[in-house]
């Protein structure tokens, strides 16, 4: 096996977040991690890698082939040193994309990013009115929003809105495709919430039900067509209503990597908290590349020969890769099945009880818990 | 619109948002735009990398000219390959 080459590096820079999404994918709880945690001298007191650290990280990844960078988190705009952290990646030669709430994001604030050389600006929405997205938002953010997005017009810089879709909005999704329309966004992502961190804890409120599944599937294809050379759409499909997995992260260790706050290298972002087992490297004692080709939690799952059966001897298992590791661990305790949303995963009975129990109670999905940002344990100073 | 409509006097340019940019890992060319890259072959390269405000119709000629190949095959390529990245939202007209 050739040694693939990453492309793209998800920079997950801070954990903190104004906003308290119930779908959030970060970790549910600070992740226990081997990262030093004393008080930084540029005031990263809480583990976070200080501005230096990042720059390193850009470059050492930009050394090992990738070409985009996405700058998350948390919300990427609470660090001080953002812009300097895009510039930084525009010298490494990397394609900047910055993934955020746009909550704090002012006239100056837009264009100090564009200055710096960012390419593009992916903002989330919870809805396409206020009561509706700020009560999932569990923060008043979406008027905000709505400014945000018409400075990032103003400023020239390419916008894609990205909506995650649930069971309380997605019935909105006529009028979620109609605001991106009229905020005169390039692309817009509708994408059914996956069940990791806090999703995964809140799965019972957001699943949506098959009758609400099916309607939205005709919605989106009907406005990929309407809206085709306009507004590129991309619809994520609700994986446990599939009967195939997705191909997850194109394969484990093939073209992603991610930074979390702390400097763990993750393979997949969910991996460190639905992987428990697995060891993660950190970037303050590896250099990417050694974390990249060689590590244990780089090549657990590469390629096919760790493959359980059917997967091993399934013509599909170079398409889905055998779905997702995180999912796998999530619903079965073992990283190393088969995902079983596939048919033909001898656990698939797990997903089809969870299905059941969402379209047999349609009148109350229960109440979800809002993600909190998570305090990372300071060492005594 | 069709590869054969695309006027001569038309100008392509990539679209917002969009860099050509050499992949130093394979010396190869890429568009890189928002969550996506394209590796291009060497026809869409040699056609981009004159997309800098000339014409279509210069683009052919000077193409036709350093390859010294017949032009009106040639225009035939050169349009099927700005189609099709046009329909990807990755190049545009004015």
């Amino acid at each position: 096996m050739t040694m693939p080459r990453p492309y793209a590096l998800l920079a997950e820079i801070t954990y903190r977040c104004p906003l308290h999404c119930p779908y959030c994918s970060n970790p549910v709880a600070a992740p226990p991690g081997e990262a030093p945690r004393r008080p930084q001298a540029d005031g990263y007191s809480n583990g976070e890698l200080t501005t230096e650290e990042w720059k390193r990280v850009i470059r050492e990844a930009s050394a090992l082939g990738v070409l985009q960078i996405g700058f998350s988190g948390g919300e990427p705009l609470a660090r001080r040193d953002l812009a300097e952290l895009i510039h930084a990646a525009r010298e490494a030669k990397l394609y900047t994309n910055l993934i955020t709430s746009g909550i704090g994001l002012d006239d100056d604030g837009v264009r100090v990013l564009h200055d710096a050389g960012l390419d593009s600006i992916q903002l989330s929405f919870q809805s396409d009115e206020s009561s509706a997205a700020d009560e999932i938002a569990g923060a008043r953010a979406h008027e905000r929003k709505l400014d945000v997005a018409a400075k990032i017009r103003a400023a020239g810089i390419p916008l894609s809105l990205n909506f995650v879709i649930h069971r309380r909005n997605i019935d909105r999704l006529p009028q979620m495709i109609d605001l991106a329309e009229a905020l005169g966004a390039e692309r817009v992502e509708l994408a059914n919430v996956q069940f990791y961190g806090w999703a995964f804890r809140n799965r019972a409120a957001l699943l949506p039900t098959r009758e609400q599944v099916d309607r939205a599937r005709g919605i989106a294809t009907a406005a990929k067509t309407r809206l085709a050379g306009k507004i590129e759409i991309f619809y994520v499909l609700p994986d446990y209503y599939e009967t195939r997995p997705k191909p997850c992260l194109n394969g484990w260790g093939q073209r992603y990597l991610t930074v979390n706050p702390i400097g763990d290298v993750l393979p997949c972002p969910t991996a460190s908290s639905a992987i428990p087992d697995l060891r993660f490297e950190n970037v303050r004692a590896s250099d990417l590349d050694w974390i990249w080709r060689k590590s244990e939690s780089f090549n657990r799952f590469r390629g096919t020969e760790w493959m359980p059966e059917p997967c091993q001897s399934c013509p599909q298992r170079e398409i889905d890769f055998g779905g997702c590791r995180c999912q796998a661990a999530l619903l079965t305790g073992n990283a190393a099945l088969t995902d079983p949303v596939c048919e033909f995963s001898p656990n698939r009975a797990i997903v089809e009880a969870v299905l059941r129990n969402t379209n047999s109670s349609s009148d109350h999905a229960g109440d979800w818990r809002y993600r909190q940002n998570p305090k990372p344990e300071l060492a005594a100073v | 619109m069709g590869a054969t409509t695309i006027s001569d006097v038309a100008r392509p340019s990539l679209t917002k948002g969009v860099r050509l940019q050499i992949d130093s890992t394979t010396g190869k060319s890429v568009l890189l735009y928002p969550e996506g890259i394209v590796e291009l072959n060497e026809t869409a390269h040699e056609i981009l990398s004159r997309c800098d405000g000339r014409t279509l119709g210069e683009v052919i000629c000077e193409l036709a000219e350093e390859y010294e190949a017949d032009s009106a095959a040639l225009a035939a390529d050169v349009r099927e390959s700005l189609a099709d990245l046009q329909q990807r939202k990755l190049i545009e007209f004015k």
